[in-house]
């Protein structure tokens, strides 16, 4: 008889949502997460309010926990990764291993939910300065100011009259390797944009850019209300180097739609950082022979028509795991890979029976 | 020329004047429908007339507004909306804003506060504001003379020396308002001084063009006291 059980990786949004379906259609999830606790990215990284509807983030996490934590047909499993798997669909034995206990747990399908991580501005985009200057943060500790309603120059604890947001850093360029764009840095910068006029309404803030990428509703639920409403400036010219100038920031670049090269003074610059692959995305490529793409993102072999199935038979990846992605396309892909992982295991037991 | 966006030429002047113009324009009532926010997608400028012409951008005007760019503001409020032809193409827009509108508003603004621009602009139509404001009824077609139109280039002498011949070889009649233009009803006259003088009309002349407002001064005063006002307005 297969393993009727689904094995999911990751308990982020991704790993949570899949937990969800599989358990809501009666079968059995396994949850692993490294962490001491469910959440993923949005809890770890301190998100404040989600893109694109502002909801908090604290909220929606404990709500997600809440569907599968005393769920009869989720089993979790924290502080734990995957270190080792065998088998096939209808019958993988995988590993985990939390501290210096080891488990071996059957499953009949595989879903990975692993993730990204932000792209570390201090690699390659050194123009900028990050480690350089206290007030060149990103837009992961900017999030972690908005949630506390603290946001403060980190040079001098004072309130910023000027704050600009740099887009596309570690996105869309041929040298740092990342060719692609990582989707969501366009409306979580807006929406940080947003957050930062209400709470700062003397704070001119600005947003430096190459291509808006604000898709579908973005467009009129952050983009507008940001430009319209809260008076953000949007400026098509991406800043060549950031400097020092007195105690303030002088960022360089060129304002190209008024054709006019553009040095001005800011009392912080928010990296608009994109995602790269986790290291547990990388790591469980490694450990189920599961194909990456030449960013290591885990490829699917559907195209367009199926995001979620890999190129190992009962192996499914959804979320950010597979590349850039928003919280719509990561639950989205999450109750896809459900239905996939599912179907997978019961066509193996109709040809076993 | 190229316009000069980097602001050198006003440096000089206080960026609370500059700023204090742009608030102004932004109190405007019509101002929240003009502009919303700016794509900077250029769809105005590629129906503009004038930026055919002109080192003319309607786009930049309205990103500057947007962008609340108050130096940048300063310069176009000077040396960009007098070109434009109020033909309002650039309503285009998909977010729709009003370029043409916002310069409307600006150029209001320009003319109350008599900018030097705002009086270089009016300057070649001294006599047309003069006609319309003294007599209620627009320029008849013996008005255009070069001392009257300076702006309208040279060739307005040439035409001017037949002006005569060349009206009466027009099918249609064009020159019977020569005199019925400066026929108007006293009570009509009178209402439309006193509109001048009650709704700041007069205040905005004396702004912009000092001699006009003394000539057009001397006679409405006498018209009005005759009608029994008192037409000093002080």
């Amino acid at each position: 008889m297969p393993e009727q059980s689904i094995l999911i990786i990751g308990g982020g949004p991704a790993g949570m949502e899949a937990a969800r379906g599989v358990a809501d259609l009666g079968y059995r999830a396994i949850l692993v997460e490294k962490r001491s606790c469910l959440g993923g990215m949005p809890d770890e990284a301190g998100y404040a309010a989600l893109t694109p509807d502002f909801r908090s983030a604290s909220e929606a996490t404990a709500e997600m926990v809440a569907a599968i934590e005393n769920n009869a047909n989720v089993t979790i499993r924290l502080n734990s990764t995957v270190t080792a798997a065998t088998g096939r669909l209808g019958d993988f034995e995988v590993t985990l291993k939390n501290g210096q206990t080891a488990e071996k747990v059957k499953a009949g399908a595989v879903i990975i939910a692993t993730g990204f991580q932000h792209f570390d501005p201090g690699r390659e985009t050194q123009q900028y300065g990050y480690y350089e200057f206290d007030d060149v943060i990103t837009l992961v500790d900017l999030e972690k100011m908005l949630k506390e309603h603290n946001v403060v120059r980190p040079s001098n604890g004072q309130p910023p009259e000027r704050l600009c947001f740099i887009q596309c850093v570690g996105s869309r360029d041929r040298q740092i390797g990342n060719e692609y764009c990582s989707k969501v840095c366009c409306g979580v910068a807006s929406k940080e944009a947003i957050e930062v006029r209400q709470q700062l309404p003397n704070c001119k803030v600005f947003i430096f850019y190459i291509d808006m990428r604000m898709y579908g509703y973005w467009e009129n639920l952050i983009y507008w209300p940001a430009q319209e409403k809260y008076k953000v400036s949007y400026i098509k010219g991406i800043a060549t180097e950031i400097m020092k100038k007195g105690d303030r920031l002088l960022v360089r670049g060129e304002d190209t739609t008024m054709g006019r090269p553009m040095e001005v003074p800011m009392d912080i610059v928010v990296l608009s950082v994109g995602m790269e692959s986790s290291a547990g995305t990388r790591e469980m490529a490694q450990i189920f022979g599961l194909k990456q793409n030449k960013y290591k993102f885990i490829e699917t072999i559907g195209g367009a028509l199926n995001t979620v199935t890999t190129n190992v038979e009962g192996v499914f990846v959804c979320g950010a795991a597979t590349g850039p992605a928003d919280l719509e396309d990561t639950v989205s892909s999450a109750n896809a890979a459900a239905m996939k992982a599912l179907a997978a295991v019961q066509r193996t037991q109709r040809l076993a029976g | 020329m190229a316009l000069d966006l980097s602001g050198k030429q006003y440096a000089q002047v206080p960026f609370e004047e500059k700023q204090r113009l742009f608030n102004e324009v932004k109190a405007d009532f019509r101002f929240d429908e003009y502009l919303y926010g700016c794509y900077e997608c250029g769809v105005c400028v590629a129906a503009c007339p004038s930026a055919r012409f002109y080192d003319f951008s309607p786009r930049k005007i309205a990103q500057t507004a947007a962008r609340e760019d108050v130096d940048l503001f300063y310069v176009f409020l000077n040396d960009s909306i007098w070109d434009c032809s109020q033909c309002f193409s650039c309503d285009r827009c998909p977010r729709q804003n009003s370029p043409g509108g916002l310069i409307t508003v600006m150029r209001e603004v320009a003319v109350k506060n008599g900018l030097a621009s705002a009086q270089e602009a009016l300057e070649g139509y001294g006599r047309i504001v003069y006609k319309i404001m003294s007599t209620g009824t627009q320029v008849s077609p013996d008005m255009l003379q070069p001392n009257a139109f300076p702006d309208w280039g040279p060739h307005v002498k040439e035409i001017s020396n037949n002006l005569d011949v060349w009206r009466r070889a027009l099918p249609p009649e064009t020159l019977h308002t020569t005199e019925t233009g400066w026929a108007v009803d006293d009570k009509t006259v009178i209402e439309l001084y006193l509109i001048w003088h009650m709704t700041g009309v007069m205040d905005i002349i004396k702004e912009v063009d000092e001699g006009l407002f003394m000539i057009l001064q001397d006679v409405m005063e006498e018209r009005l006291e005759e009608a029994g006002y008192d037409a000093s307005f002080n």
